[in-house]
């Protein structure tokens, strides 16, 4: 809500970086806390129960989504996608295909914080698996994030300051590395702690 | 001086045939592992005796920036992974079991950061003879660095959580080179330009160096830790 009703929306249309900021708050941070929020039997509880029985009807598909080849494979192609800058021009000039691009930010971000924090406990992932695919995340994120850092021309023509474009790079790269690291080392900390045990 | 002449650190020329000596002597089996001694050496030594010191002692900051990226992050890391089970051993006996990796990061990041502050690295440049000693500790820093790693004394978790911190924390010496529209060094803005570049488009250009050769290196390593704990996830599940 914060990111698309409000100033920042407004901001959005001008600065890259915000605009920037926009994507990674509604695809990334904020789906990842909203998945946390709903991890143990309060999954069950939040929907009513005639969402649960369609939701169970279409239980093989949501499965199909959430194969952790699938998910990141969705959410990669989602993030290559709307960075063309043809689209990304084109989501800018129509409302309704923008608000298709935000829709897309928030599925693929779902599907993949599924995995990331598994709040059902369906173990789809081990911990490693989950390492392995924030790794990947970040990995691709930091290729986006270069391009844009390191590129001396606009990528984007709807933008075309160059400290603008080299900020948007650097909002990706920081708020990856801020939820991303955040999970990586919540995961890694109790195996840390063993290490150390072991070694005294 | 033209660009294309060759300018000598000798010093490391000499540490180089040392270390060439020293593994040889050692009788390694081969392979890959004396494939990536070998090329470590390379990378220690040529960039610091070639045109390429020409260009970084003379002319621009991003080729000195590539040069100190591949003597303190790739040059090490290949060498350390070069040597055999028995010559690691043989160094964790002779002073590498106090090298703690808490102390190593601190360490190479003083390293990092303090050779390239703007007095320090004027000073070197001017001296001439200060590059022995600014790329002497880029060196040190960068084995200090990847001797928890290489040694096998961290285990992947504590591995991955240390590769981490390092990537972060020197992530921001290249990013302040990308972002600054004003030249750090007087050296390079009074240097004779090369290829066009303009002092300021040189120190970003090395930044983008700096930054792209840490991501990529960083990147590696962490992915070859996270299959690790793959490994070990699957080992202890057989198990």
């Amino acid at each position: 809500m914060f990111a698309l009703v409000g100033p920042m929306d407004t901001w959005a249309d001008t600065h890259l970086a915000v605009h920037m900021a926009q994507h990674v708050v509604i695809g990334d941070a904020a789906v990842a806390v909203m998945v946390l929020a709903v991890r143990g039997p309060l999954l069950v509880f939040m929907l009513p129960a005639p969402v649960l029985v369609r939701v169970a009807k279409a239980r093989a598909f949501f499965s199909l989504l959430l194969r952790p080849r699938v998910a990141f494979s969705l959410w990669a192609a989602n993030l290559a996608t709307w960075h063309v800058p043809y689209l990304y021009d084109a989501a800018l000039r129509h409302r309704g295909l923008h608000d298709v691009e935000h829709g897309c930010w928030v599925v693929a971000g779902l599907l993949v914080w599924t995995l990331l924090v598994d709040p059902g406990s369906h173990r789809r992932l081990t911990v490693g698996g989950r390492i392995a695919l924030a790794a990947a995340m970040f990995a691709c994120g930091q290729i986006l994030a270069d391009v844009l850092v390191f590129s001396f021309h606009p990528v984007y023509p709807a933008y075309p300051g160059r400290l603008d474009q080299q900020l948007a790079g650097v909002v990706m790269m920081g708020e990856q590395l801020l939820t991303l690291g955040v999970l990586a080392f919540a995961l890694l900390r109790p195996r840390i702690r063993g290490a150390r045990l072991v070694a005294a | 001086m033209s660009p294309g002449d060759f300018s000598f650190e000798p010093f490391y020329l000499v540490v180089a045939a040392a270390l060439v000596v020293a593994y040889v002597r050692a009788r390694p089996a081969g392979g890959w592992r004396a494939a990536s001694f070998a090329t470590g050496v390379f990378l220690l030594a040529a960039p610091l005796d070639s045109p390429m010191e020409t260009i970084a002692a003379k002319r621009l900051l991003l080729v000195h920036l590539v040069q100190n990226a591949l003597i303190a992050d790739i040059a090490p890391l290949l060498i350390l992974l070069g040597l055999t089970p028995a010559m690691r051993a043989w160094i964790t006996r002779h002073g590498g079991a106090r090298v703690r990796a808490r102390f190593a990061i601190v360490a190479w990041l003083a390293a990092w950061y303090g050779t390239h502050l703007a007095g320090f690295y004027d000073w070197a440049l001017r001296t001439g003879w200060g590059l022995n000693v600014e790329h002497g500790l880029l060196v040190v820093g960068g084995f200090l660095f990847w001797w928890p790693l290489v040694s096998g004394r961290l285990p992947a978790p504590l591995a991955l959580a240390y590769l981490g911190a390092g990537f972060v924390a020197s992530s921001f010496l290249g990013l302040a080179f990308i972002f600054s529209s004003h030249p750090f060094y007087a050296f390079y803005e009074h240097a004779p330009r090369l290829w066009g570049f303009s002092p300021a488009r040189d120190q970003n250009l090395g930044g983008i160096a700096m930054n792209g050769e840490q991501t990529a290196v960083f990147l590696v390593a962490i992915g070859y830790y996270v299959s690790q704990l793959l490994k070990e996830e699957e080992h202890d599940a057989r198990a």
